[in-house]
């Protein structure tokens, strides 16, 4: 077995060692525990409503919906207003032009 | 401009600036609360849609009978009222279904009639503006289901389950909450009127310029 071989095949057997070891440290002895995890380990209880830091808020869908009402009628009178003009100024345009020609 | 344009713009502009004083003052609705209060512009502008649709459907089925220009003209007016207040009217529902009814949509009758509507307005728009001669009597064609389409989308949710709120919470809603919401229809119905106007003088206006480009060929 070269030397090479030989590290990867310790830091390989370390690195296992040390995963399987891990959770049996990592978990805290039953008496440790706080009661509420140790609720959600022995059993699910139901609530009729949620607690309120858990609650869906109302303001920020009550806001953004105002919002896109005002900014879709802003838009669209901004845009009819916007061709209106665009259309009256060629009819002055050609008008123009029109009896410009005529008196010639 | 007609001369009532100008102080009904301002009354409009002078009602949607008071709007939300006017809404904030409501009270709370008991199980939704404040997300509740959606429904003060989510109903007008659902109304204005299904109105909108009826005019653009009216207006087509004497376009296509009577062959009036006019006719046309406010046809082709409503038919964007209904796709703007469709669009309104469909982004508010989901805002408030979420928190409601825990998602942003359902498909249910109501919900997949109003989308339908709101399509036929897209495809009619589309249809006037890229679909060549002769697009202006299909569009009329389409107005048609549009508006057939109204009367179901009303009282769909009488006939069918739906976690849609019924028509008859309109009639029942108590003076505090029934204020504020026929203050805001009045605002979105003067809206609906003075766009209408602009439109159509859009329409006028596009008319005039097409002759006008004529004489000067001839």
């Amino acid at each position: 077995m070269t030397m090479l071989r030989r590290i990867f095949v310790t830091v390989a057997l370390l690195a296992g060692l040390a995963g399987g070891v891990s959770p049996v440290f990592a978990q805290a002895p039953a008496g440790q525990q706080n009661p509420a995890q140790r609720d959600q380990q022995e059993g699910f209880v139901p609530i009729d409503q949620l607690p309120p830091q858990d609650q869906l808020p109302a303001a920020p869908l009550l806001i953004g919906a105002y919002v896109f009402v005002l900014l879709a009628l802003f838009g669209y009178v901004f845009s009819v207003a916007r061709r209106l003009g665009a259309v009256q100024r060629e009819v002055q345009r050609l008008e123009g032009d029109i009896n410009r020609s005529a008196r010639r | 401009m007609p001369k009532w344009f100008t102080p009904a713009a301002g009354l409009c502009a002078v009602m949607f600036a008071a709007s939300p004083l006017v809404i904030a003052n409501a009270p709370y609705e008991s199980t939704m609360g404040l997300v509740q209060k959606i429904f003060y512009y989510h109903m007008p502008a659902a109304w204005i849609f299904l109105i909108a649709a009826i005019v653009c459907g009216v207006a087509s089925a004497r376009y296509l009978f009577t062959g009036s220009i006019t006719q046309d003209r406010v046809a082709w007016a409503a038919a964007e009222q209904v796709f703007l207040f469709g669009a309104i009217a469909l982004v508010t529902g989901p805002l408030w279904a979420r928190k409601a009814w825990g998602q942003w949509w359902q498909w249910d009758v109501r919900l997949t009639a109003s989308l339908m509507g709101w399509m036929v307005s897209c495809a009619y728009i589309l249809l006037r503006k890229y679909g060549g001669p002769g697009s202006d009597k299909l569009a009329a064609g389409l107005a048609l289901f549009g508006a057939a389409n109204v009367p179901f989308i009303y009282i769909s949710v009488n006939y069918w389950r739906t976690i849609h709120p019924a028509t008859s919470v309109v009639p029942t809603l108590p003076v505090s909450m029934g204020g504020p919401l026929w203050f805001c229809v009045v605002a979105f119905l003067l809206l609906f009127v003075l766009l209408m106007k602009m439109r159509i003088i859009l329409e006028e206006q596009r008319t005039r310029l097409d002759s006008l480009y004529l004489s000067l060929d001839e």
